[in-house]
């Protein structure tokens, strides 16, 4: 299993944000969790992070206690992250930001150039701009950027939060067409976001939040046919 | 006109020492967010444990050299450093920056007291030695001592080692990912906690540098000397935009020049360099709220 939540539940200086969330990614699925504004998508995503500790509960990623691990273990099991508002270091080249991205899961950095050329084939924008502070990109390339910094040191699990944000519709399915070719390469996905049809086209399944609960959780097709999903996007 | 270049020398031994007590300043600002407003009094530390060092090394070792007491007080007020990140100013980093003031504030007391009690007659000032004694050059009543020409060299040499260090370096590269983004740094792997360190490490051995060079250039080593030398540090980093290294040399050059001016041309004019710093730490605060190098245009640390 790449995630494992079990009766997780957070708090916000005594206010509770998710409840009793209990949720699984399999190796190799890209899995989905919808949800609209203030459902609590970010704390799950800082929750599997590790940057919010759970009041109750477990997360496991890779079979690895995320409380215990601390955050700045966990990239080092192969997990890269893509969170809310890329979050790109403003003042660091893209290079840079790269290089960080690569050396979280590799620490040596030895094929740093080989991944480079690699994933210059999924992001040739990206390479153009290594040298370019990467706080003077548009809004599209530094959602590339994220993703490249995410993949370049070839994560088993990925992690994302609303990638999708902001971006045009053209961008949004050139983003989710790499998402499935990165799919297809065997990673596997824990997709959070609030773009409901798109992220039901990638995903196998889903789960939808609400006020911090699970209130559906099924295979995408299913999801996208049930009257929650549709009371929260479709109506 | 012997007048004029004795002031441009003493320009540039102030803007030397204030430069370095202003980089750790930003430094520490910059990757940690808390104002260190006991830096200069770290920094003091230096002179008085240089010459404790000394004194002891002397009785183990007739001919001991002060350049051994001097790389040893150095190395110690780094370790100092180090040690009050851990168990105080760590603490304070997500606080309200008004209880990182109080505790900053309160800890240079704590440091200025303790060496009042603890070093002998630690009440009065003690002399101390010229590091690099001599003149590089002179004519007429105008002297450039080799202090002047030493200091003007290592704060040279310390600021191309940082900025080697920061831009050129694995460390440096996630001292300013942690700088900017302590949460994404934290999910690419990085420890913040080892960024602090390293970084309190380097900022209090600026310091201490720039504390000898102080203790140095006014001939002794006085208990309270840390509060104006951290005053005049934090005004110079300020006037040049706080977080940011190019900013705090800069600060230092112009405050030093406003400094050397009021000495030499007011009666009296070194009761006035606390006033004239602070009124120009008032006018960049209204006209350039982020200093003459503000965050917006270079990068932060």
């Amino acid at each position: 299993m790449s995630v494992e939540l079990c009766g997780v539940s957070t708090a916000y200086g005594g206010v509770p944000m998710l409840r009793e969330i209990d949720l699984t990614v399999a190796d190799g699925e890209i899995v989905c969790v919808l949800g609209p504004n203030g459902a609590g998508k970010s704390t799950l995503f800082k929750t599997v992070a590790g940057l919010i500790t759970p009041v109750a509960g477990t997360v496991t990623i890779m079979d690895t206690d995320v409380a215990t691990t601390g955050t700045e273990r966990i990239a080092r099991l192969g997990v890269g992250f893509v969170p809310e508002g890329r979050r790109l270091f403003p003042g660091l080249t893209v290079a840079d930001n790269i290089r960080l991205g690569h050396e979280a899961v590799r620490p040596d950095g030895a094929d740093l150039p080989a991944r480079l050329t690699a994933i210059g084939q999924l992001f040739p924008r990206v390479i153009e701009r290594l040298g370019q502070a990467a706080g003077t990109l548009s809004g599209g390339e530094q959602a590339m950027v994220a993703l490249a910094r995410a993949l370049i040191g070839e994560p088993k699990f990925v992690v994302m939060d609303e990638p999708s944000l902001g971006l045009s519709p053209k961008l949004i399915r050139e983003y989710f067409d790499i998402l499935r070719a990165i799919h297809r390469e065997g990673r596997t996905i824990l997709l959070i976001e609030q773009n409901a049809e798109m992220a039901l086209s990638v995903a196998s399944r889903g789960y939808v939040l609400a006020r911090g609960r699970i209130v559906a959780a099924d295979h995408a097709e299913a999801l996208r046919a049930s009257s929650v999903v549709r009371s929260l996007y479709f109506s | 006109m012997e007048q004029i270049a004795q002031q441009i020398i003493n320009w540039l031994a102030l803007s030397s020492i204030y430069a370095l007590l202003a980089i750790g300043f930003s430094l520490l600002f910059g990757v940690i967010n808390v104002i260190q407003f006991s830096h200069g009094d770290v920094a003091l530390t230096a002179p008085f444990i240089a010459m404790a060092v000394f004194a002891s090394l002397g009785a183990l070792l007739p001919g001991a050299d002060l350049v051994v007491a001097l790389i040893v007080a150095i190395f110690v007020v780094g370790v100092l450093g180090i040690v009050l990140e851990r168990f105080l100013i760590r603490r304070f980093r997500t606080a309200p920056p008004m209880m990182a003031l109080v505790a900053t504030v309160a800890l240079g007391i704590v440091l200025r007291e303790l060496i009042r009690i603890l070093y002998p007659d630690g009440s009065n000032p003690h002399p101390f030695p010229q590091l690099v004694p001599g003149s590089a050059l002179s004519f007429g009543d105008v002297s450039l001592s080799w202090l002047v020409v030493a200091m003007m060299a290592v704060t040279g040499l310390l600021v191309a080692v940082l900025t080697w260090f920061l831009y050129r370096t694995g460390l440096g590269l996630r001292i300013r990912a942690v700088s900017q983004d302590i949460e994404m740094a934290r999910m690419l792997a990085i420890n913040p906690n080892l960024v602090f360190r390293v970084t309190f490490f380097v900022a209090s051995v600026t310091g201490a540098v720039a504390g000898l060079f102080y203790a140095s250039y006014v001939g002794l080593m006085r208990f309270d000397l840390g509060i104006i030398a951290g005053l005049l540090g934090f005004s110079a980093a300020v006037i040049g935009g706080l977080g940011n290294m190019a900013g705090a040399i800069i600060g230092s050059v112009v405050l030093a020049a406003l400094d050397t001016l009021v000495q030499a041309v007011f009666p009296d004019g070194a009761a006035y360099r606390l006033v004239v710093a602070f009124v120009l730490v008032v006018l960049v605060l209204v006209f350039r709220p982020a200093g003459l190098l503000g965050r917006t245009v270079v990068e932060k640390v």
